[in-house]
């Protein structure tokens, strides 16, 4: 067992919006890169942020996916979608859509239509997670993985509780299943509690400070909203919780695959993106209204 | 500032090398143009071509009801300008403004004969570029004039591949001289002769 140490702690950067119904934070590929991160390609953070109530639910319009999953946990509020396949649904707090867009969908995402004419406090994380290049066109599919779905695992000496969204924690495995292997929890630690984590030391690992603050490895603060990026030099870190926190922790394989990326489009060569683009314009994702 | 579209352009449409874009390069100026600022308005008088570093642009005028007609989009390594504006030193009847937030190359003569100075065969890399650019406008005439919104439509995503992402679909109607209603439908109808759900 070997400490992994901090390469950074980043703090949120000025917000922009997706659509009008998304005010995010970049974290991926931010100030990093797609290849360094991989094969977390994307991280958007949506952090607490209260919507007005609106008879007109914001959201982001008809747009397309190829080459990758989508992955949204909902912390606060609530999403509906749609796709162009017929499929849709209402992503709930505390639930998890994992979707795999792969050969491609068109979508769109927008507050759900009762939780938009109240209003309210509204936090989101958008990752986007690389497909093997054989993978890439495989059929779309959906897991939507409601918080009862999610295995739970309460924390020795009463020290919290973890959600295993993804990958396995002591022999409890995740409910997504996924193409490379990713390890994906919600950790809801309590004020003063400790914990580790041990992945293989090449996994490309980070954590997501959803809710208070906590300090990594003994000696490092990581407020609430800042994004925590771990080197690869040893496998295993802790985290003291300075107050009740939650906190997404991400650690996946890197796929060490070429990657040509252009807006929605993540593929590994020049020519499968113009082709995406073509099969884009010429109906082959299908016609979704707005 | 990078400057890689522009560089390309120069080194592949003009045939310059990359010593001869090093030795042009202090007189390259840019310009930054926020989203829904203009390059141009009517009644100005045009100076420049605007080469896209990055962003996109918009060429167009005004109906007498005040619909816009665009004539033009210009997404990154395209040149947009009002050359007759330009040429003669008339007021243009047309309007440039930034689709996103976009950065632009000026070009002017005074520009085009520093490169000429480095590279006496850019001149006639200029001109076939001009060429290409009328050979354009007339297959733009024709498709105008005679073809259906589909056949419209598939030679626009074409030739502007990423565009549907970029720009409302409104706008790209304007450009092909169709209703929005129109387009959704030739989208739709392409959708069901080709998606394999």
């Amino acid at each position: 067992m070997k400490t992994r140490h901090i390469e950074k702690v980043t703090q949120p950067g000025t917000p922009h919006f997706v659509g009008d119904g998304f005010r995010v934070h970049n974290f991926i590929p931010g100030t990093s890169t797609m290849q360094r991160m991989d094969p977390f390609i994307m991280l958007d953070y949506n952090s607490k942020y209260n919507f007005p109530a609106t008879d007109q639910p914001k959201g982001v319009g008809v747009h397309p996916h190829r080459g990758f999953e989508t992955v949204t946990l909902a912390y606060k509020g609530r999403v509906e979608h749609n796709d162009s396949s017929g499929g849709g649904g209402v992503i709930d707090e505390g639930d998890v859509q994992w979707m795999t867009a792969a050969s491609g969908v068109l979508h769109k995402e927008f507050h759900e239509t009762e939780w938009s004419k109240k209003g309210g406090e509204f936090q989101m994380v958008q990752l986007w997670i690389n497909l093997p290049a054989k993978d890439k066109m495989s059929p779309p599919k959906y897991q939507a993985i409601s918080n009862t779905q999610i295995t739970k695992v309460a924390l020795p000496d009463n020290a919290g509780e973890l959600e295993v969204i993804a990958g396995a924690y002591n022999g409890h495995k995740g409910a997504a299943s996924t193409f490379s292997p990713i390890e994906m929890y919600n950790l809801r630690l309590k004020k003063g509690a400790k914990t580790q984590f041990t992945f293989p030391e090449n996994y490309t690992t980070a954590l997501v400070m959803v809710e208070g603050d906590a300090k990594v490895n003994g000696d490092t603060e990581a407020p609430q909203d800042h994004f925590v990026m771990f080197s690869n030099d040893g496998d295993t870190f802790t985290v003291e919780a300075l107050t009740d926190t939650v906190i997404l922790v991400l650690s996946g394989e890197p796929i060490k695959e070429p990657i040509a990326a252009h807006g929605p489009f993540v593929m590994n060569t020049q020519e499968e993106l113009i082709e995406a683009f073509q099969d884009f314009n010429t109906g082959k994702f299908g016609y979704l209204e707005d | 500032m990078g400057l890689a579209n522009f560089k390309k352009h120069l080194i592949e449409k003009g045939g310059l090398s990359e010593d001869e874009f090093a030795r042009i390069e202090p007189f390259i100026q840019i310009r930054k143009v926020s989203k829904n600022d203009y390059l141009l308005q009517q009644g100005d008088i045009c100076s420049h071509s605007f080469f896209v570093e990055e962003g996109v642009l918009r060429l167009y005028d005004l109906s007498e009801d005040g619909k816009e007609n665009i004539l033009q989009f210009a997404t990154e390594k395209w040149i947009v300008t009002d050359r007759g504006s330009v040429y003669f030193q008339q007021p243009s009847t047309y309007y440039i403004d930034a689709i996103e937030d976009t950065v632009v190359v000026m070009l002017d003569d005074a520009f085009v004969n520093e490169v000429v100075k480095v590279n006496i065969g850019f001149r006639k890399q200029n001109e076939i570029l001009l060429q290409n650019h009328i050979r354009h406008l007339y297959k733009r005439i024709s498709l105008l004039l005679g073809a259906s919104a589909r056949v419209r439509y598939l030679e626009f995503v074409n030739m502007y591949p990423d565009i549907m992402l970029r720009v409302p679909q409104w706008m790209i109607a304007s450009y092909l001289g169709i209703t929005p209603e129109s387009l959704s439908r030739v989208r739709k109808a392409l959708a069901e002769e080709n998606f394999k759900s």
